[in-house]
């Protein structure tokens, strides 16, 4: 049977549990806004009890753990969704500068000077020995030139700022990795002293959110409450207490940084996250426009050389090359491609030598319906360009909105499993204070029977 | 807790809001704009087809420019023609006055200097100009087409060549932009300076005036039958000239299917969004104002 001072105590043991529920209750509402902050609960348990005279005697309450409300099956999909998320938007960010120097809606690309410098052509035509017109060839095919060169020098430039967005991303990844190596210590040590590792937990958890962010990212438990990190095609991130720090080295070939762990190059192995995207907009999709603009600038310029080469310039001498270019291969083209010719007089207009004659004119002008660029006329191989560019974004830019998609309905089911409910929070308050308040008044009744008892059969001394 | 319960409705939210504004000004953007695409991302196959149907309507305006300049040119050519019949024309007369036989053999000596005459009319129309080059000298523009000298047959030399120029008109239609002067002018089927040069000769001997005279018959047929050259060309210019309007309209209304907005659908997108993107704000603004269990604490 229980006696009034244990009674006390079972009092005295309510008070801190409730006091206990009241402190995580607080915590939990003060936390209500933490980005990764996971809702905690008290978990109350009965404490043991106390056989007297063959009788169980309830022997009050205890606070057995507190748990955070976390899935981490939920957590990993969100991750690997983010992953997918990030690599489209880093991509988008860049492409879509891309298709600024393609956009036709707003006249901006090569089909204007493309188009002018035929039309030039077209005109000279009509007039072959008319300087001003010829000057007007010249003119035309220096704009075309030049916009070669600033298209392939911008397109270059962003490539350059993808290569040091991939630099940054390196030194993020790193930042992250020993941050991560480091909370799997600290969540071991607390776990193996059974203490509570709720707040490590949501900042590793928040960490591989930002590093999923980053770089494609797959966790496996290592045990004692550490994690294991590698990226989808297994290089190591961090094990255990370990973090494996990314590298970077320039590429003799391309100029760019190609990523290395522990002395080997897994630029290609990457497939997600911002890294990922950076790294497909700086390898494949800007090469490639810039390999369709060099080819064109090379096979427009070559063939306009063949042809006034074999020509008459208006004082009579055979015709020389038209455009500057590099001397072998298409590589550069559209970055160097300049006019050869100085003077208007040396368009090589005429076949029989005569300066009345247009035919060699003609044989430029025709260029412009001439399968010379692969296969293709010049505007149809820009057109197919700019459709290029534009698939390009619009995929991503569907991509990334469905991608974003998941990722808001993944962060809602998080935050329903995880969130902090204030009117939850304000009814176990009430719920744990009035507990409190009922302790403590079961103490003060105790006491004063205490005070009875210690009176009992005499004027009353105690109160 | 409830599994399906979000707390954290804010986030939620603030996305059906930027959902709801970014739609409203996408349709205003169509709008004011008049474009439903504005970058090649948004349709690339449109964007595109718009490279090419700027590009066709960028020829096609020079084409039409070049066939101004044409039609100046090939004019110059065709008033040349009648100008030359004209004095073809008067060639005939004269000479059928020079075999008359009452014409004293001085009067055939004044009708002769005439005839001489013509002769140097007909050599300064076969060196017409056009912005400076000989239209009649073949490709040969820079030197004038004829020179006179008294000991060839037809009392001119020919300093051009008999070749002839073609300019695109448009796509894959081009025409001739000269005859050679020696084709007008020299022609075996009707020589015009010899045939003068003859009627000139023969009413200075007085010998051979009717036969010169015929000679001279022959070259006005043949005058008029390459003045039909100009003719069709500025006709053919004419007709490819309104095809190029049509086909200017064609592209400008393609143009407009590619990229252009539709414009009352734009509008009722607008006026759906923005009433969206209210009903949106108003409902955030209750959501957020409703009170929780915390307020009635007291």
């Amino acid at each position: 049977m229980g006696t009034l001072i244990s009674s006390l105590n079972i009092a005295l043991q309510s008070m801190e549990a409730n006091q206990e529920a009241l402190s995580t209750t607080t915590n939990n509402i003060a936390n209500a806004n933490t980005p990764g902050y996971t809702d905690q609960s008290v978990s109350l348990v009965e404490s043991p009890p106390v056989e007297y005279g063959g009788m169980l005697f309830g022997d009050g309450v205890s606070v057995s753990q507190i748990t955070s409300q976390r899935d981490s099956l939920l957590q990993t999909r969100l991750d690997q969704e983010t992953q997918q998320q990030s690599s489209y938007n880093s991509y988008l960010g860049t492409m879509q500068q891309v298709q600024t120097l393609f956009n036709e809606t707003t006249g901006n690309g090569l089909q204007t000077s493309l188009t002018s410098f035929f039309n030039s052509l077209q005109q000279l035509s009509t007039s072959p020995t008319d300087l001003s017109l010829r000057q007007g060839v010249l003119t035309a095919a220096q704009n075309l030139a030049q916009t070669f060169n600033s298209t392939s020098s911008n397109l270059s430039q962003l490539q350059e700022s993808a290569d040091q967005t991939v630099t940054q991303t390196v030194s993020q990844i790193n930042t992250l990795t020993s941050q991560i190596a480091s909370l799997n210590v600290q969540i071991a040590s607390a776990t193996g002293g059974s203490q509570n590792a709720n707040t490590l937990l949501d900042q590793r958890d928040q960490a591989i959110e930002q590093l999923s962010g980053l770089i494609d990212v797959s966790q496996s438990d290592a045990g004692g409450g550490a994690v294991t990190l590698t990226t989808s095609n297994g290089t190591a991130l961090v094990v255990g207490n370990h973090s494996v720090p990314l590298t970077t080295e320039t590429n003799q070939a391309t100029g760019f940084q190609d990523i290395y762990s522990q002395e080997s190059d897994i630029t290609s192995g990457i497939t997600s996250g911002s890294l990922a995207g950076a790294l497909q907009a700086r390898d494949q999709s800007i090469p490639s426009i810039l390999s369709s603009l060099d080819s064109l600038a090379s096979a427009l310029g070559n063939s306009m050389n063949t042809i006034n080469e074999a020509g008459t310039d208006l004082n009579g001498n055979p015709g020389q090359a038209f455009f500057t270019l590099p001397s072998s291969g298409t590589v550069g083209a559209a970055a160097t491609i300049s006019v050869a010719l100085t003077n208007p007089s040396q368009i090589a207009g005429s076949l029989n030598g005569t300066t009345g004659d247009n035919s060699n004119i003609n044989a430029m002008l025709a260029l412009q319906n001439q399968t010379i660029v692969n296969g293709q006329t010049p505007l149809d191989a820009y057109s197919n360009l700019v459709d290029q560019v534009g698939n390009d974004v619009s995929t991503a830019t569907s991509e990334n909105t469905s991608s974003q998609a998941m990722v808001t309905q993944l962060q809602n089911q998080i935050s329903s499993v995880s969130g902090v409910d204030i009117n939850q929070q304000s009814v176990n308050l009430i719920q744990y204070e009035r507990a409190y308040q009922a302790a403590a008044q079961v103490s003060a009744v105790i006491d004063s029977l205490t005070a009875s008892a210690i009176d009992l059969g005499q004027a009353q001394s105690v109160t | 807790m409830s599994t399906t319960f979000n707390p954290n409705i804010l986030p939620d939210l603030l996305l059906n809001l930027q959902t709801s504004q970014q739609n409203a000004e996408n349709a205003a953007e169509e709008i004011s704009t008049g474009r439903a695409v504005n970058a090649p991302g948004d349709n690339p196959a449109a964007v595109a087809a718009l490279v090419l149907n700027d590009a066709q309507t960028s020829e096609d305006a020079q084409f039409q420019t070049n066939i101004g300049d044409l039609q100046s040119k090939l004019q110059v050519g065709n008033s040349v023609m009648s100008d030359a019949a004209q004095l073809m024309t008067s060639a005939i007369s004269l000479g059928t006055e020079g075999a008359t036989g009452t014409t004293t053999a001085s009067e055939r000596q004044t009708i002769a200097a005439q005839v001489t005459s013509l002769q140097q009319q007909m050599l300064s129309l076969a060196n017409t100009t056009y912005q400076g080059t000989y239209i009649f000298s073949g490709t040969n523009v820079t030197t004038p087409a004829f020179t006179a000298d008294a000991s060839s047959p037809s009392g001119v030399d020919y300093n051009g060549n008999s070749a002839s120029t073609s300019v695109e008109i448009s796509q894959g239609q081009s025409i001739q932009t000269n005859l050679p002067g020696n084709q007008v002018f020299l022609n075996s089927s009707g020589n015009v300076f010899g045939a003068l040069n003859d009627l000139a000769n023969a009413l200075n001997s007085g010998t051979g005036i009717a036969a010169a005279t015929t000679e001279v018959q022959n070259a006005f047929n043949q005058i008029n039958s390459q003045a039909g050259f100009y003719g069709n060309a500025l006709n053919q210019l004419q007709s490819t000239e309104s095809y190029l309007s049509q086909e200017t309209v064609n592209l400008s209304s393609q143009q407009n299917s590619l990229i252009g907005a539709n414009l009352t659908q734009a509008a009722t997108n607008l006026s759906q969004d923005e009433m969206d993107e209210q009903a949106s704000e108003s409902a955030t603004a209750q959501i957020i104002q409703l009170p929780n269990v915390l307020d009635y604490i007291e």
